[in-house]
């Protein structure tokens, strides 16, 4: 583009020095977690990682699902589905391993699935649009800086307790009478990857269909 | 040209993929896999027993051991409240790396409200959803739960409705 | 050839973008407008936008955490 006139360009800081201190503090921090207890200093470490990781690729999940109807991008969405797709090859076998080699447990995130679920997800959905960032969203903004992330963590707080004090209500309506569904259980393992790897593939054929139609202009 | 380096932002594909390989070895090394919004509840019972109340008596924190045992634990002494302070800590370390880090003020009351509104409302959808967007979504569609699925397609419709609020009332 | 400046300074995302929107369709081919924000997501934001309706995108980063990203209205 033809050059524009120059811009007031401040001398910036080097705000380097002040990372090795706080990588400095955080290393003490796992060296001391580190004598209490592995486990401790593991997930600390596994934190540090997530949130250098998020902040680094500006991964958002909030604009992952909102920038379809808002700006008619969906790049943050297919590099999800992405995400989604290794991770379904890789956590059946270990809940594989687990249900075969282990104890017996089924290891993973499969819960009860009722009104609860599309309830809880629909006010999810809705209130991390209007707080600019979901839970890792707003964890990640904190660290960056953002008064108004540091505010809806605050809100967020609240709210679980809010949800905590509640749920035995949801529990003996809701979460009691639902069913918890394992795919495998219905489709077998091989079925129940199979088909969810097509269909996340699906998605992502289809979103990036409709990222290269949209040109959503306010 | 070291600090152009740590100054350009890495690809979403690159984050995507770093991510589902952290949130793997999370998975094989502690049995469990990424969780956030645990923690924030035990965050949460820490303050409120501060200032006087008992959440240990809830039937939420009562009634289930692990969360009974996190609740005598402290914000350095539970595993998910420190994963989750990692996240912070990890961010910051990132923006400091690339000299960008600022201290970004409240713009406007309408800010402020829809920040603690929006907050609040997140915070109780994770409670009844039992998860946010990782542990109800990002940590359970690849466990091969309906759950995941049926969270997923929500939180889609809830920011569809956000974003219809946001362009309404919040631009 | 006017200049047109929005400041968007703690706005969260995606407003920047958003506010950009609404105020280039209000300018004439020509004109510059001018986006301060400090939002880090706001950059791959615009650069993912602009390039996709073809419009011209300089990014400067003013300074700690702070950028001006100037767009050119060229239809």
């Amino acid at each position: 583009m033809q050059t524009l006139e120059r811009r007031i360009v401040k001398q910036k800081k080097d705000q380097r020095p002040v990372f090795l201190l706080v990588l400095t503090l955080a290393v003490l921090l796992t060296l001391n977690l580190a004598a209490v207890n592995s486990r401790l200093a593991l997930f600390w470490i596994f934190g540090l990682a997530f949130g250098f990781v998020l902040q680094k690729s500006r991964f958002c999940f909030a604009a992952a699902l909102r920038d379809p109807f808002i700006t008619g991008s969906t790049s943050l969405l297919r590099a999800v589905i992405l995400a989604l797709i290794l991770m379904t090859i890789t956590f059946p076998l270990i809940q594989y391993y687990g249900l075969i080699i282990g104890n017996g447990e089924l290891l993973g995130f499969v819960r009860p699935v009722g009104i609860h679920t599309a309830a809880g997800g629909f006010l999810f959905g809705f209130g991390m649009v209007i707080a600019g960032g979901c839970a890792t969203g707003t964890l990640m903004r904190v660290g960056e800086g953002f008064s108004m992330q540091m505010i809806a963590l605050g809100g967020f707080l609240i709210g679980t307790l809010w949800g905590a004090w509640d749920y035995p209500r949801w529990e003996t309506v809701f979460i009691k009478n639902s069913p918890t569904i394992h795919l495998p259980d219905i489709l077998g393992w091989s079925g129940a990857v199979l088909l969810q790897i097509v269909t996340l593939g699906a998605i992502f054929y289809l979103a990036k269909k409709y990222d290269e139609r949209n040109n959503i202009m306010l | 040209m070291l600090n152009n380096y740590f100054k350009e932002p890495w690809s979403y594909t690159t984050g995507a993929v770093v991510l589902a390989f952290l949130n793997t070895m999370l998975f094989i090394m502690v049995d469990k896999p990424w969780q956030i919004t645990t923690g924030f509840t035990y965050w949460a019972a820490w303050i409120y027993q501060g200032l006087g109340g008992s959440p240990e008596l809830w039937p939420y924190f009562a009634e289930s051991s692990s969360r009974a045992q996190a609740l005598t634990q402290g914000f350095f002494s539970n595993d998910l409240s420190l994963m989750d302070f990692g996240i912070i800590v990890g961010a910051l370390l990132a923006v400091l790396l690339a000299s960008q880090f600022k201290f970004k003020k409240i713009k406007s009351f309408k800010q402020f409200s829809a920040a603690l509104l929006g907050g609040i409302i997140m915070g109780y959808g994770t409670r009844i959803a039992m998860g946010c967007n990782i542990g109800a979504f990002f940590s359970s569609i690849p466990s091969l739960s309906l759950g995941g699925w049926v969270f997923a397609v929500s939180a889609f419709l809830g920011a569809w409705v956000g974003g219809k609020v946001l362009i309404k009332y919040l631009l | 050839m006017a200049e047109t400046r929005i400041n968007c300074l703690y706005d969260n995302c995606p407003i920047p973008l958003l506010k950009a929107m609404q105020q280039l369709k209000k300018m004439s081919v020509g004109d510059t407008l001018v986006i301060e924000t400090d939002h880090s997501c706001a950059m791959v934001n615009f650069i993912e936008w602009t390039q996709k309706n073809s419009i011209p995108c300089e990014i400067v980063e003013v300074d700690n955490g702070e950028w001006e990203i100037i767009l050119r209205k060229v239809k």
